[in-house]
């Protein structure tokens, strides 16, 4: 049943450390981002980190599909040359770790993720996500969407803390931003070769926020 | 054969109760000893391993922080995944035979997972109200060691030794607790021997948990499930 490792991947239960990440918005929060201003963040977000992302997710469920690890291993080296920035690079390292630490327990018989988390020094979260999708039989569709809706819902979720702002409102949040998720999931898809198409860059001030953020005193999440 | 990865205590209680401090005195008295490593959960950041680190009671890389994006009860009880890593992190440098998992100060309710804590001790103090046995929560009724801190503070903040004593007595039904008072004794003697006599019995096979299988009245004794965790992923960071 694909369906059920979409909803469990979706699922904020999922123990994989999200919690412990806002998607940059503690950083822009502290710069003068306001309640009014979060579908315009999310949104930009969406389309400047989490796109070329997505793309790499894509890239490593198709290849964990062959299955082919070598290639995996290739893409781990890819996503971490487009993360220069060290706080964001630890933080893919450790949340793509903590998805395969979890997933190994729930799909203990889907070999490939062990195999991948077994040979993988790097982990990053794309990577691993793509491996675990692919693995659980998520088509490329269900796992973009499934990437995206993460992306989203860890702002969403993250705004609620940091903001004035009702969990209501959060989710409705996520529903405005439905057209967005749904347009870059059907682009990225719609990509015949993800790995010869990953973005080269991603987003520099995002980058250049997780540096200021890493030594913030006081922040109440890690990136 | 000996245990294939350290021993793990975790060391919960709500805000202020003295967790970080006991945990200092516990590396003082216990570090020349064992080979220990400190995990700290933290509500902003890295607060209580900056702390350690100050304090000078370990060496800086067997102090590792998990940043908990202010839910430290989810990183120690329902998403424990980082906790998990840090250890690993910490196994990876050193062989060591104790870690001491502190929670982040939360309330009443926080308790680890028995897939991160072997056995687990719930620090409360007196200023926080002689009632707080009385209101029991699984970190006063199921810890295996219940540490009632800041004893010396009873007189002057209204607080009867004799009310916390029976109701932690009725509460725990058998499980031990203990007074305290680092301010008169700042080596945490009863403590340290309780984590060195937890440590001696894992070593020797023979470790049980009475507090964390959700059993109310801890009749039915787990041992702790150190092996199925090291089994169950078949993989080489594992080895703990």
């Amino acid at each position: 049943m694909a369906k059920l490792s979409l909803l469990l991947l979706s699922d904020g239960r999922f123990p994989a450390g999200g919690y412990a990440h806002s998607g940059g918005l503690e950083s822009a929060v502290a710069d003068g981002l306001q309640v009014a201003d979060l579908p315009r963040f999310l949104v930009e977000r969406l389309a400047a980190v989490a796109r070329p992302e997505c793309v790499l997710m894509l890239a490593a469920a198709r290849a964990a599909r062959v299955p082919d690890l070598d290639a995996l291993l290739c893409l781990d080296a890819e996503a971490e040359a487009r993360t220069p920035s060290p706080p964001l690079r630890t933080a893919s390292r450790r949340l793509g770790a903590q998805l395969l630490r979890s997933a190994c327990t729930v799909w203990p018989e889907r070999a490939l993720i062990a195999a991948y988390r077994a040979a993988s020094n790097a982990t990053p979260r794309a990577v691993a996500f793509g491996v675990v999708a692919a693995s659980t039989g998520l088509d490329d569709l269900d796992a973009a969407q499934g990437y995206l809706y993460e992306e989203a819902a860890m702002v969403s979720a993250a705004a609620v803390r940091l903001l004035p702002l009702d969990s209501a409102d959060a989710l409705r949040l996520l529903t405005d931003a439905e057209p967005t998720l749904n347009r870059l999931a059907d682009e990225i898809v719609s990509i015949r070769y993800p790995a010869a198409r990953i973005p080269s860059a991603f987003a520099p001030s995002h980058e250049l926020r997780s540096l200021a953020h890493a030594r913030r005193e006081g922040r109440l999440f890690a990136t | 054969m000996p245990p294939e990865r350290a021993l793990r205590i975790g060391i919960g209680g709500p805000v202020g109760s003295g967790k970080s401090t006991l945990v200092a005195a516990l590396c003082r008295a216990l570090r020349e000893e064992l080979r220990i490593a400190v995990v700290t959960n933290d509500i902003y950041t890295s607060e209580d391993a900056a702390f350690l680190r100050r304090e000078g009671v370990l060496p800086e890389g067997r102090i590792a922080a998990v940043e908990t994006g202010c839910c430290p009860h989810t990183a120690i009880r329902d998403d424990i995944t980082a906790n998990l890593e840090a250890v690993a992190e910490l196994e990876r440098e050193d062989e060591l035979e104790l870690i001491l998992v502190e929670s982040g100060g939360d309330n009443l309710t926080a308790i680890f997972s028995p897939a991160l804590a072997d056995v687990q001790m719930f620090v409360i103090d007196v200023a926080g109200g002689d009632d707080i046995p009385r209101k029991g929560g699984p970190g006063i009724t199921r810890s295996d060691l219940l540490v009632i801190n800041k004893e010396d503070l009873a007189p002057y903040v209204g607080c009867s030794l004799e009310r916390m004593r029976n109701d932690a007595t009725e509460r725990r039904a058998g499980r031990p607790f203990q007074f305290l008072s680092l301010a008169d004794d700042p080596t945490a003697a009863p403590i340290a021997d309780w984590v060195r006599a937890q440590v001696g019995l894992y070593q020797a096979g023979q470790l049980q948990t009475a507090g964390t299988s959700g059993d109310e009245h801890g009749h039915t004794h787990q041992h702790a499930h150190v092996d199925d965790q090291a089994h169950s992923h078949g993989h080489e960071r594992d080895d703990f």
